[in-house]
């Protein structure tokens, strides 16, 4: 109940303010751009000018070396027609996207279900299954990765107890892509608070009712869980989807992209064009696409929410 | 990805980011008459060591000259090699910075570099050096040391397993059939010889032969060798069935001076490749196990020694004078020689070397062993010419893929030879 009254009242908070601000309109704009002007500024050079500068780049040849030269659309056609890295790289990037998010949001999902409970030393369990997340993609990770997954690493060592011949992981062409994908699915804990902040927000109110009606665990999270947290779950899936597409570091640190290209992810080959080929204008034109890739998946995952997503305030149906 | 978009560009706008650099500059114009003090920025790359030694030798030059200060900057090679070109592309290359051999051609086409032909060398280091090092006849690096390439092998073990140790001036052939022989005698797990996957290694054995090398006359020719490349190539998918060298999975996970992925410190392989300046490092990995040996040699030679490390200074530094005057002293001074040792190698200029010989240590001893071993077959330091740096990562991948048993050899030359003739026309055109 306290739930549902915090958010009318917050959206009456928000109405107010709104209709104020129409009021005012004009006297106070120029103090508004002033107020913002240290972001603005930050924003137009920093960020809206390289944007544009990189747009114009992904149109010429430039070493860095030497000055651009403008030869229109040869990037584009190149990559398009003539590039076969292109071609594995952005396929590699869509394997890893199809298996990792999935993987990831279930995974977290679990882990949310598991920590949502009144448990004595919760905070303490939470906070330790947060951990690995903490460390986030950094070298360490990568060091730790290649110690487990490595043909002398703790895997093979375990599944040599059991008699069974392990593989060189990350070495190895056919599972090195998966062992990037495990270490992405291992951290899930800002995915995980972020569906644990959801469940919290489910009314109990609901539960106790279907409670009366009989209905089980299962029917349950499957009738009231699940919808309820189709919102945040919605959320989670755009950034997964976003994140992983840029997955960079892990394979640049664990696999070099290797072996033969079985890890080489969009934006390693990107970084490479640009800082070990010193072809800027083509690895603009790689970023461009990549916007458009990423842009157009966004657009399609919003049009299809309106058929799974649920939101209270729409009066409790998915359109 | 923004980010990554944003960074493109950062970079490409670094001009506005270095504009204090060159504000400085100015300022030591105003002060030149006068002889004021100036700053002299420099760049480079290695491991600690080098790192404290340079920066002690330039504390003793600053002592010398007390108008002189510099603003160093220093870091490992990956990371300069990725920094330079944005430097370049704002005209802002540190006055003085360390140059490859590797890389001194692409940025002498662009008109970075200064020519430093007018200092005088003289009995500091060889004239045939300097020859050798001309670029369309002038100097635009000063040799900082001696450099060779050849192949250190575990001599410990080698002699445990009864294997003889390889000689001075072995031919390919008996170096294929050491390896053969050595199988033999090592037990399981253990391998003579590493797999070879990169460009360097096959132009060896083709320049060895008496072929021009894969890349010349500053890319616009490229030769790759069918017949050659068959045959070498062949060898090492036999080698691979024969287990002479280690399966494509284990090659794939090895980290050369890693301590445990490293393939010789690891024990697995007997020999890998070594240079005068590497092989310390493998030293200290494995102490008193280290030999060393030259590259294996056809008719025409083998590997190569010389000077592969030289200080450059910018064609854009409002300091040049003070840099040409500050690269001769790095190679003159004898504190600074002491304060450098090896750290480069062995130092170019013959009497600094004669002051350093009486105290040094094993794993130095080691890098100068091996240049001697290697100058007299010697053939010259071939690097990847301007904008073929695509197409070694590519020979790499393509010929990872043969070892994986993924394609055909005869496969994976046609595409390396497809995009090494389209770069050769493409430079043949500019």
């Amino acid at each position: 109940m306290a739930a549902t009254a915090n958010t009318a009242s917050g959206n009456e908070i928000e109405k107010k303010k709104s209709g104020g601000n129409r009021k005012k309109k004009g006297a106070h704009h120029i103090a508004g751009y002033v107020f913002i002007s240290p972001w603005l500024i930050g924003f137009l050079l920093l960020t809206l000018w390289p944007i544009a500068q990189s747009f114009y780049l992904s149109f010429t040849e430039y070493s860095l070396l030497e000055d651009p030269v403008w030869t229109g659309t040869d990037n584009y056609t190149k990559i398009f027609t003539n590039d076969t890295t292109f071609t594995k790289s952005l396929s590699v990037t869509f394997m890893f996207v199809l298996f990792s998010v999935p993987l990831k949001l279930f995974f977290s999902l679990m882990v949310a279900l598991a920590l949502n409970k009144n448990v004595r030393g919760m905070n303490l369990y939470r906070t330790a299954i947060y951990f690995p997340s903490l460390i986030g993609g950094s070298i360490a990770v990568a060091a730790l990765w290649r110690n487990m997954f490595g043909i002398d690493g703790y895997i093979n060592q375990v599944l040599a107890w059991f008699g069974i011949e392990g593989i060189g992981w990350i070495s190895n062409p056919d599972t090195s892509l998966g062992t990037l994908i495990l270490l992405n699915t291992w951290q899930f804990g800002s995915t995980m608070v972020i569906f644990l902040a959801g469940l919290k927000q489910v009314p109990q109110e609901l539960y106790e009712s279907a409670s009366v009606d009989g209905a089980g665990k299962v029917r349950k999270f499957i009738s009231i869980t699940l919808p309820m947290l189709s919102p945040v779950m919605f959320f989670n899936l755009v950034l997964g989807i976003i994140g992983s597409f840029q997955t960079f570091t892990s394979a640049f640190i664990i696999t070099k992209g290797g072996p033969i290209n079985s890890t080489y992810m969009y934006a390693m080959f990107l970084y490479e064009k640009a800082f070990k080929h010193y072809q800027m204008g083509y690895a603009s034109a790689l970023a461009w696409i990549l916007l458009t890739i990423v842009a157009l998946l966004t657009i399609i995952n919003f049009a299809a929410s309106r058929y799974w997503v649920f939101y209270e305030s729409d009066g409790g149906k998915p359109k | 990805m923004l980010m990554l978009a944003i960074m493109l560009v950062l970079s490409a706008c670094s001009g506005g980011g270095n504009g204090g650099n060159k504000e400085k500059n100015t300022d030591n114009k105003g002060n030149k008459d006068s002889g004021g003090a100036k700053t002299l920025s420099i760049m480079w790359w290695g491991p600690d060591a080098r790192h404290e030694a340079t920066k002690k030798a330039l504390d003793i030059y600053t002592q010398q000259n007390s108008n002189i200060t510099f603003k160093p900057e220093f870091m490992a090679w990956d990371a300069f090699w990725q920094k330079l070109p944005t430097l370049a592309a704002s005209k802002s290359i540190t006055d003085v910075l360390q140059m490859d051999a590797a890389y001194i051609h692409e940025y002498v086409s662009r008109g970075q570099l200064e020519d430093l032909s007018d200092l005088d060398l003289n009995g500091i280091v060889d004239p045939n050096v300097i020859d050798n090092l001309q670029i369309d006849g002038k100097l635009y690096g000063i040799p900082l040391s001696q450099n060779a390439q050849g192949i250190a092998f575990n001599k410990t073990e080698l002699d445990q397993y009864g294997i003889p140790h390889p000689h001075k001036d072995w031919t390919y052939d008996e170096f294929f059939q050491w390896a053969r022989d050595a199988r033999a005698k090592l037990p399981d797990g253990k391998y003579p010889i590493g797999d070879t996957t990169t460009w360097d290694s096959f132009n060896y054995y083709q320049t060895s032969m008496g072929k021009s090398p894969i890349m010349s006359d500053g890319g616009k020719t490229f030769t790759l060798d069918k017949d050659l490349f068959m045959t070498f190539y062949q060898t090492y998918e036999q080698f691979r069935k024969d287990k002479i060298v280690p399966p494509a999975e284990k090659a794939a996970a090895f980290l050369e001076n890693d301590p445990q992925a490293d393939p010789m410190a690891s024990g697995v392989v007997m020999t890998r490749g070594a240079t005068t300046g590497s092989v310390s490092a493998l030293e200290q990995l494995m102490p008193g196990k280290v030999g060393v040996v030259n590259m294996p040699v056809g008719p025409a030679g083998g590997g190569w020694a010389q000077s592969t490390i030289f200080l450059s200074v910018s064609a854009n530094s409002k300091n040049k004078d003070e840099a040409k005057r500050f690269v001769k002293w790095f190679i003159t001074d004898k504190e600074a020689g002491k304060a450098l040792g090896l750290t480069r190698g062995i130092p170019i200029n013959p009497d600094i070397y004669k002051e350093l010989e009486p105290n040094l240590e094993a794993k130095d001893k080691l890098g100068k062993e091996l240049y001697d071993l290697s100058v007299d077959k010697a053939l010259p330091f071939y690097s990847p010419a301007a904008g073929f740096s695509e197409w070694v990562d590519m020979y790499k991948k393509e010929m990872e893929a043969v070892t994986f048993g993924q394609q055909s050899i005869e496969a994976a030359y046609n595409k390396i030879d497809k995009m090494g003739k389209e770069l050769a026309a493409k430079a043949g055109s500019k």
